[in-house]
This record gives C-alpha cells, structure tokens and sequence, in this order.
C-alpha cells in the first residue's frame, strides 16, 4: 500500500478543481451542479473510508506535497485523529447533497461552492503544517461566505457580511499566531514544530505564549466561544435551509478540531499544563460559552437560532474538554465533535425540512407538529434527546468522557458545569419537545401556506411554481408541494409524490437520528480508534 | 453465572410491544391485545428465570461477549437477572399484566384521545423499568433509568393542556436533574475511584464492588460524596422529600400511569437504585466503616442522614396527605410516605430492616395500585375526584369501595395484608439496633396511625354516611369533632342569600349537580379557599387565580352579603369544567358489585387486591419474601436469617467468617 498516501493530496485536490466544472458546464446545461457534486463527494466518501481503513490498521499516513523535506515543504498527515473528521467530511458533505437536490440552492454556482467548501474542509483535516491550515480556513471562511449570502432576502446578506469580517479577524488572530510561532521557532510543520517548540519555550516563554494567545483568540472566534461567538446565530438563522446542516455540521467541527490539533500535536498537554493559568483559561472559556450559549438557546423564538446557540454551548463542552488534558476529556472531546457534528447535521436538515414545506419556524409554529406529521416529528425528537445526552446516543457517549476526564482532573467546578449542561441542553429542548407533541396547534396557523416555497432559496427558473399548495392542501397529507418547472420535475420524477418533502429529505433526517442513536453503543469502539496509538503518542 | 438471552429478551418484549403498538393504531383492539399479549410474555420470561434465581443462578447477557462491542470504554452494557432483579422485574411485569387490562378499560371508558402513544409509551416505560431491573452496573442501570424518564414523560403529559405540560415540565426537570446529572455525577465518581485502586468496574458486586471499598478506604471524602451523589440521584425518583414534589403533581396523568408507573415502577425504580447501591455498589460494611464526623455531634454512620430523612419524609407526607381533599393527590403523598418505608428500611443496615424493606416493593405495589386502581374506576363512572364529593359512594360503587378498603389496611400496615409483614420486619430491625434507632420504629409507628387517620375517612365517608348528610372533608381543615353537613333543598348553610341560589345553580355547568350537590360544593370551596391546602382544587394550577377570586369574592360575601358572594362562587365554578364529580341528582343509584363498571376495570382490582391478601396471609408461599430472604443473606453471607439475628456489628460479623 505504499502508494495510499497518494490519496492525500488528491482529497484536497480534486473537489477544488471540480468545483469549477458546475460553472464551466452551467454555459451549456441548466443542472449540472448537482450530479457533479453527488459523483465527487461519493468520490470521497470512498477514498476517505480508504484511507481511514489504512490508517487504523497500518498507522498514520503521510505525503509530502512535491517531495519537499517537511521543514520547508507542506506535508499532508492522515493519522486517527484527522481520519475521523475527514471521514465525518465526507459523508456529511455527501449526505447532505440528498437534502439538497430538491430542497436546497439549486444552482450551478451554489454546488461550485459547495464542493470548494468540501475541500477546504478536508484541507483541515489533513494538512500537517501551522500555515496551510491558515490557507484552508480561508478557503472555507470564503466558501461559507458565499454560501451564506446565497440565502435570499436581506438578512442573508447582512449575516454573510458579519460572517465575513469577524471570520478574517479570527483567521487574521490565527495568522499573527503562527507568525510568532515561526518567529520562536523558524519552522511551520506541525510534526517539526512540536519537537522544536519546548527548547523555544525555554529561550523565550514570552513569544510562544503570545503566539498561543492569538491562536487561542482567533479559534475563539472560529469555534464560536462566547462573547466571540456572535456572528454564528446569524448566519445559521439566516443561511438558506439546506446549506446550515453542513456548516453547522462541519464547519464550526473542522474549527474546532484544528484547535485541538494544535494544541494536542503542535503545543502539546506539557506545554498546556505547565504555562500558568493557560488550561484555566481554557477550561473557563469552555464552561462559560456551556452556560452562556444555553441560556440564550432557551429565550430564542427562532429555531435555527436557537439550535445556533446550543452550538455555542456544545463546543463550549468541546473547548473545555481540550483544556482538561486528560486522556479521557480528549477522546470525549473527539467523540463529540463527531457526534455533535451527525446531531446538529440532523437538527438542521430537520428543521429546514419543517420550515420550507410547513412554513414553521418558531418555537411557537412548531406546536402541533407531532399530529401532523408524526415521522418529521419523532425524528427531530430523537435528534434532541441525542443531543441532550440521553443514553443510548452519541450525545451521552461524549459526555460520559468529557465528564470523566473532569472528575480524572479533580476539577470539581468543571465537573459541575458539564454535567449539568445536561439540564440547561434539556430546557431549550424539551421546549421544542413540548410545542410539538403536547401543545395543540391553534387554528389560525394554518400548516399548508403555498408561500413556503420562496424560501428555498431557489434559483429563479423555481419561482413559478407556488400555485400547487392548494391541492396539497386537499391531499390533507404533509405540505405544500411547490409545483416545480418541468425541468425540476424530471429530477425528481423517481419519486413523484405530491409533496416537496423529497425521500432524500426524509432520508437524511432518518439517517442522522439513526446514526446519533447508533453511535450511542460505539462508546468503546470511538476510544479505541484513537486510544492506543494517537493517545499515547500525544500523552506519553 | 450463565450466559442466557433471557433478561434481554424480557426487556426487548415490551420494546417490540412498542413497535407493534404504533404499527396498529388503525385498530384498537390488536393494539390492545399486543399489550397484553406483551405483558404475559414478558412475565413468561422473567417468571421462567425465577426457579434457577432462588437456586442460585444468575442469568447474564452482555453486550460485549455476545455482539463483541464495548458500550463505553471498559465498560460493559450488561443484563443480568439475579436475585434483587427478579425481585422488581416479577413485580413489574406480573402487575403490567393487569395494568394493560385496567388501562384499556380507562382509556377507552373516558374516550381519551391519543391512545396509541399512551400504550406505546407505557409498553416502553415497562421495558425501562424491566432494564433498570436486570442491569449490572451503575452505567446500564443509568440508561435506563434516562429512559424511564423520557418514555414516562409522554404519559405525564398526556392532556396537553396547561396543566399537564406544567406538571410534565416539572417532572422531567426533576428526573433529569436527578438522572442525568446527580446519578451520572455518581457513577463517573464510581468509575474514577474503583480505577484510582485496581481496575475501574461498576458492576454491582452483592456485598459491595470490592475495589470500591478499596478506593472508598484510600479517599474516603470523595466515596461519602459519591455515595450522597448516587443515593440522591434515585431518591429523586424515589420522592424522598424534599425532592418529592413532582410525584403529587405527576398525578394529572390517567390513573393507570399513577398507579402503575407512579406507584410502582418508576418510584420503585428510585427504591430499587438504592437499594443496589447500598447492598450491591457499597455494601452494609463499607457504608459502617465510612462515618461521617459531624461538629458537635460525633461520628455518625453514613447511613443516618439518610435514615432521618426517610422517617421526616414519611411523617411529614403523611401529614400533607391528610389535607388533600384530591383522591389521587393524597394517594401521591401516601407513596411519598411509603416508598420513604422502604429507604428508611435500607438505610437501617440491619438484615432484618432491609428484609422489611425489600418485601415493602411488592407489599406496597400491590396496596397502592388497588387504591389507584379504585380512584380511577371511581373516576371513570362517577367522575368523582374529590374525597368531600364521595359521601355514599359505596352503594354506587361497592366492590370497588371493598378493595379500596383492603388497599387502605394494607397501606396501614393492618395484619394479614401486604404491609404488616414488611412493616414488622422493619421494626425487627430497629430493634435489634437499638439505641437511637428506636425514634425510626416511632416514626414507622407513627406513620400507621397517620395513614389510618388519612384513609378511614375515605372509607367512612364511602359507606357510612350519605350524600346530603356527611362531614365535611378534609376533616383536618375544619374544628375538631367536624362539619355535619345538612344539606338540602332549603337549607343554605353557607349564609347564602336564598334569592340568589337559581343563579348560582345555572352558573353550575356539570349538568349533574342538583340544588344539593352545587350547595355542597359551594361550602367546600368555601372551606378550601379560606385554608388553601389543595393548591389544585378548581382545577390546577390555572386556576389559582380565579381561586383567589373565588376567595376574595366569597369574603366580600360573608362581609357584605351582597353580590359579591354570588360573583365568587361563579367564578369558582365556571373555572371548574374538571370537578364535576359527586352524586348525580337524587343520590347514588344502588348497582350490584356486578354491574358497577366494567369488567375490564374490576377484574384487575379484585386480583390485585387478592394479592395483598395474599402477601399478607401466606407470604412464604408468594415468592417476593422468599427472594428478599435470600437477597439479605447473600449480601450478609450468611447461611440463614437466623444467623443474623442480634445487633448490626454481629450481623456484619457473620459476613466476614
């Protein structure tokens, strides 16, 4: 297998330069974004799973990008830690597309887009050096940009410009960071680094620890740690339906794990413990957004806003499990990144589904909800339990360890705050569980409102189409069908109901409460992936 | 130690049942019949196990050995059926059967909407419960004990109208709290210590886990916080006050989860969890080598801050129980003091107080669910909720009165019902501690003359007085000695300006109230809203404010005697569509015991009331006391009862021979 590691450049590779063949095929066809997508991200899927398979077997998987000697040149490393998340890249950014096709953004621009952001997001995940990791968060920050401002109406706009300016200033903190850094050290791989940088802590504890600080701010912003967190309710509120699943998915996850990346593999847990006051800082940041980010998840009304806050207050779980250094905090943090990640992908599809064809986007919208379309309903309710930490779900998986590596830490305050997390989780969800299942919906909202369909997002060639609602309505089956124009109408002719809630929809949601529930007995099977050998290596 | 999939299958049955409930809601009666076809299998299979459990066998199913995956990082997802398992999984699964009969009775006899949840959340309520029963360690017993929480919410919940959301709210803020956050705290505290000393394990271990006693030894502060942390996770389920207060309000859900659920499976899941942890995660002798000093007074054992909090919450409820005017709500106060018998019991130490305890799970069962059993049936033909509205009601409703009867001794611990048994045993234990331990017996004394003094008048009331001629009810809210109640035609005894009475009667909107039962009813809101008690009497929470109305409306009657008076109690009853109950015009028809309601309904309560005599009269003969026999001497090691005999140190003794 020696030639595997020549995957690793080609996961980067290829959906960038694909993302240019929509466009170049838009000249000639209408809908070709789509199936170029769909081919490339299973592409993927396969070759990450590939690789994922070598690395767990035959350990880390590296390419030196034109076989320059990693002091200079950029290396890709594959190891158990980055192999997770790449696989979590793929299959989401994959799954998702299943979403997408009837209910998402539709054009030819949107999948560029879309495939450039799933490359940049591998990007993250494999590249071993400090500096192009600057240059792959800036790929997603930009391809996340546009995705946003792909959302119609004003807010969409406003939300993708705020995204925009206090994202660069968190990639810009990064960057000032690892400038120090460089300047201690005079080296950006992230293998060269970590064996260099505690003789540059001797020489200078002054200019490392400033590189950590602006690191650590500018992932704040990334991560979306309260007070910095700001940007991010915007712009999953106001980003269209099928593009917040993966951003909510992914985007904040990729963040977060080239956080840990650095502080695990680069700083490392000695550096961590022994710089006074650092992992208290942390661990506080952490626990702070956990409260912060709940608290103002349970006043939303707006129900993509208020599953943006409980994102805060999840990698606050996250942020404060790397700031922990214990074995167990870190696996617990991994495994909720990745479970987090399958839950919120769900949440979001969920929600998008629920708000383009029933109109319902407010807490209060959603009451009723279970009668009328009891499949939506149940799943969207498994998903909250999940994220609530109810067992078994890959919720309560990653809190179990998180909660462990506290105790293991003898940090009693953060012990409190993670394990109660669990009830400040449960106060915004089960206000949703509630409105859906025991408060009946009142008569003046009417569930079928024709109207929905704008808020697809779509392109203008959709537009034509909001006549159909009423005879949905007649149906009395789940909402509004937005007729759509014949060319939309040959996409989807395999499943022909009259409903804009395509099975892909329906699948994906399933498949994310499916999976969040499955994970729950995978527990042991998430800390062996990393257990033995990533763990070791980094805890020694 | 053999390796079956029987505890698996006992607890997948009712997870299947759920499936196949909501795969048939087109048709209630297949829905129904995969109740109770459920509820016999899943009885089947753990009363199959029950001959090898008495001989020693104990019947696993792990996760890891059979499907090869580790649920969590060195912990392992296992089901195990042994003694004190058996002893709550026979119960459940045995009074599930003749719950799933009552319950189709109820549902279907009040029309309730949302049936096909109601059964599904029920089937999965007992599959939780079955779990929490066979796990074998703290981590399984967890899950389910999440589980039970979020399938019982649904039933919490049921009416969808603002009072049950509150109270479902309440409860699962309670549960959770109690569950996921304490219980979990307790368990990863279980984890780090047994792993400070040897391997880190928390399967339960008759006698105590033996690495925790270890690490209980090395750090012997953070094991009393975790034994704190464990116990008040399942003393939040368990009611013990003051973490009681969700029980009373769970009470907005039918009658068949109040009683079912809210007196035996779910409360006794709380029950059970401490019982594993005293006997199984700590044991008797790791719990006496951790005392606690308190300033001023010295060491105290670790086990008696939770024995006093037992004995106040089981006399303190007692007390409450007694104001409740709401048949239901004072049965809810009733368990609060009953399951603290129970935590009382374990907490004692002693062989003996813990037999008492461990016999009082399936001795409370089956005298509570014929109570609940009877409130719910009174409820379903009489709509009657209220104890001042049940004068007479046992020439309407005899047989079921009867049972309510036999219940209400059982509860008091009359001999030859269920209660006596374990009650004695209980205060055998007291005695052989002797010392301080003597104020618990007083307190269990106590407790007896309180539950009788809360449940004769019930009794009375039903068979010996007569709708227009009773006391008013609750006693304890009017002067000793009691409010005869003339109530008739003529007769305002409220003061009330007589002119006013034909407006009052049309603002009565239940149809069924005559001239007598509005008046009756117009005195008993009176006596209520001036000592308010029952925070739920016009019906919930929603109607505390037109309470107050009702108060201050009926004060500038009394005051004034003028329209005011009028205006309050139209308030009260316009705000009452739920209280409704009470004799129709004319008093109480005379039924048979035949004709009295269905049988769907009276068949379980005669059975289940059977039982408590049963347990009672011939206890050695009903299984339950002989597996609490055998869990107390294999946690003391002991060869026989007798052995353990004589004070706690000489019991403990026996053990370590």
């Amino acid at each position: 297998m020696s030639s595997v590691d020549l995957l690793l450049p080609l996961l980067v590779a290829v959906p960038m330069l694909l993302s240019t063949v929509p466009i170049a095929l838009g000249l000639r066809f209408d809908r070709t974004g789509w199936s170029v997508a769909a081919l490339t991200t299973t592409a993927l899927v396969a070759a990450t799973t590939t690789l994922a398979n070598v690395v767990y077997t035959d350990g880390v998987v590296t390419h030196k990008l034109g076989g320059w000697s990693p002091a200079y040149g950029i290396e890709l490393v594959l190891d158990e830690f980055s192999a997770l998340i790449a696989v979590l890249v793929a299959v989401t950014a994959a799954g998702v597309l299943a979403y997408t096709r009837v209910g998402g953004p539709r054009g030819n621009t949107f999948y560029s887009g879309y495939l450039l952001l799933t490359g940049g997001l591998l990007g993250i995940s494999v590249t071993g050096d400090v500096f192009n990791l600057f240059v792959f968060l800036e790929i997603v920050g930009l391809a996340t940009y546009a995705m946003i401002a792909s959302g119609d109406g004003p807010e969409s706009a406003v939300a993708a410009l705020k995204y925009l300016i206090l994202g660069t200033v968190g990639a810009s903190m990064y960057l000032i960071g690892v400038g120090l850094i460089f300047m201690a050290t005079g080296t950006l791989n992230m293998g060269v680094l970590a064996e260099v940088l505690p003789a540059a802590v001797e020489r200078d504890p002054t200019l490392v620890r400033a590189g950590f600080a602006f690191v650590f701010v500018g992932f704040s912003m990334k991560v979306a740690q309260w007070p910095l967190h700001t940007w991010q309710p915007d712009a999953y509120q106001h980003a269209p339906d099928g593009v917040t699943p993966v951003i909510a998915a992914l985007v904040s996850t990729a963040y977060a794990y080239a956080f840990g990346r650095l502080l695990y593999s680069v700083f490392g847990p000695e550096f961590l413990t022994s710089t006074p006051y650092l992992t208290e800082l942390v661990v506080t940041v952490g626990c702070v957004s956990v409260v912060a980010g709940s608290a103002l998840a349970v006043i939303q009304t707006d129900v993509k806003r208020m599953f943006a806050f409980s994102s805060v207050s999840q990698f606050g779980l996250i942020v404060a499990a790397y700031g922990l250094v214990t074995e167990s905090a870190f696996i617990g943090a991994t495994i909720h990144l990745v479970g987090h990640a399958v839950i919120k992908a769900g949440l979001f599809a969920a929600a998008g589904l629920i708000a383009i064809n029933y109109d319902a986007r407010t807490v209060d919208e959603y009451a009723g909800l279970a009668d009328e379309h009891p499949i939506v309903a149940g799943t969207m309710a498994l998903l909250l339990v999940s994220l609530i930490g109810i067992p078994p779900s890959a919720g309560f998986v990653g809190k179990w360890y998180i909660a462990l590596g506290a105790v293991e830490a003898q940090l009693w305050p953060v012990a409190v705050v993670i394990l109660f997390s669990t009830l400040l989780t449960l106060a915004y969800s089960a206000r949703l569980l509630e409105k859906m299942y025991f408060t009946p919906a009142t008569p003046l909202e009417a569930p079928h409102v024709s109207e929905s369909v704008a808020t697809d997002g779509g392109e203008n060639e959709d537009d034509a189409e909001t006549a159909a609602g009423a005879d949905a309505a007649n149906d009395g089956d789940a909402g509004a069908r937005g007729g759509t124009d014949t060319a939309a109408l040959e996409a989807i002719t395999a499943n022909r109901d009259r409903n804009t809630v395509s099975y892909g929809m329906l699948a994906l949601v399933v498949a994310t409460a499916l999976l969040a529930i499955s994970l729950g007995f995978a527990g042991g099977f998430l800390a062996d992936l990393l257990d033995p050998s990533f763990i070791t290596e980094v805890f020694n | 130690m053999s390796e079956s999939i029987l505890p698996l299958a006992a607890v997948l049955t009712s997870a299947v049942a759920v499936v196949l409930i909501v795969a048939s809601y087109r048709r209630p009666n297949i829905r129904e019949g995969w109740s109770v076809l459920a509820a016999l299998t899943q009885f089947g299979i753990v009363f199959s196990m029950l001959p090898g459990v008495l001989d020693g066998t104990v019947y696993k199913w792990s996760l890891q050995q059979s499907l090869g995956v580790e649920f969590l990082a060195g912990i392992d997802f296992v089901l195990r059926a042994d003694l004190l398992g058996m002893l709550f999984a026979l119960l459940a699964s045995f009074l599930w059967i003749f719950t799933s009969f009552y319950a189709t009775g109820y549902m279907r006899g009040l029309d309730e909407h949302d049936q096909t949840r109601f059964f599904a959340a029920f089937a999965a309520s007992l599959s939780s419960a079955v779990g929490i029963a066979f796990a074998g360690n703290l981590v399984t017993i967890f899950v389910f004990y999440e589980l039970l929480s979020l399938v019982t919410y649904p039933l919490v919940a049921h009416d969808g109208d603002r009072e049950a959301r509150i109270a479902g709210r309440k409860y699962i803020a309670y549960t959770f709290f109690g569950g996921g956050v304490i219980l979990l705290a307790g368990t990863v505290m279980v984890y780090w210590l047994t792993s400070q000393t040897g391997t880190a394990t928390t399967a339960f271990e008759s006698g105590g886990i033996g690495a925790l006693a270890e690490g209980a030894a090395t750090d012997p502060t953070a094991a009393q916080i975790t034994f704190y942390l464990l116990i008040t996770g399942f003393a939040v389920k368990a009611a013990v006050m003051p973490l009681h207060s969700w029980l009373a309000d769970a009470m907005v859900a039918p009658t068949p989860v109040s009683g079912l659920l809210h007196a035996v499976a779910v409360v006794k899941s709380g029950a059970f969890g401490i019982a594993r942890v005293i006997l199984e995660v700590y044991g008797p002798e790791t719990i006496r080598d951790l005392p606690l000093s308190v300033p001023g007074i010295g060491e105290v054992g670790l086990n008696v801050p939770l024995a006093i909090l037992a004995a106040f919450t089981l006399t303190a409820a007692s007390i409450i129980a007694l104001r409740k005017d709401h048949l239901k709500r004072r049965l809810a106060y009733s368990t609060t003091a009953q399951l603290s018998y129970i935590v009382l019991g374990l907490s004692m130490l002693h062989p003996y107080a813990i037999l008492g305890a461990l016999f009082h799970i399936p001795a409370h069962a089956f005298a509570k669910l014929t109570l609940f059993f009877c409130a719910g049936s009174v409820h379903v033909e009489t709509h009657t909720d209220y104890i001042s509205d049940m004068a007479g009601i046992g020439k309407r409703m005899p047989l079921t009165m009867s049972a309510f009867t036999i219940g209400a001794a059982g509860m008091a611990g009359m001999p030859l019902i269920a209660g006596f048994v374990s009650k004695f045993y209980m205060l055998l234990g007291a005695g052989y501690v002797g010392g301080e331990y003597w104020l618990f017996a007083a307190a269990l004394l106590l407790s007896g003359v309180l539950n009788i003094a809360y449940f004769w008048p019930v009794v009375y009331t039903a068979f010996f007085e007569s709708e227009d001629r009773h006391d008013a009810k609750p006693l304890l809210e009017f002067p000793a000695g009691g409010i005869r109640q003339f109530v008739g035609d003529e007769l305002a005894t409220d003061g009330g300006n007589r002119d006013e009475e034909p407006e009052l009667n049309s603002d009565d909107d239940s149809g069924a109230g005559a001239d007598s039962d509005a008046d009756s009813e117009a005195d008993y809101e009176f006596a209520v809203d001036q000592y308010p008690s029952d925070a739920d009497v016009p019906g919930g929470p929603g109607g505390s404010s037109a309470e107050g109305d009702a108060d201050s409306g009926v004060k500038t009657g009394t005051e004034t005697a003028g329209t005011g008076h009028d205006h309050g109690h139209a308030v009260a009853h316009d705000d009452q569509h739920e209280h409704h109950g009470g004799p129709p015009a004319g008093g109480w028809t005379r039924h048979s015991p035949l004709t009295e309601s269905t049988w769907l309904m009276l068949g379980p309560i005669v059975v289940i009331a059977t039982g408590a005599v049963v347990l009672g009269v011939i206890p050695g003969h009903a299984a339950f006391l002989d597996l609490a026999t055998e869990i107390v001497t294999s946690v003391f090691d002991a060869n026989s009862l007798e052995q353990l005999r004589g004070p706690l140190s000489a019991a403990l003794e026996v053990s370590t021979q």
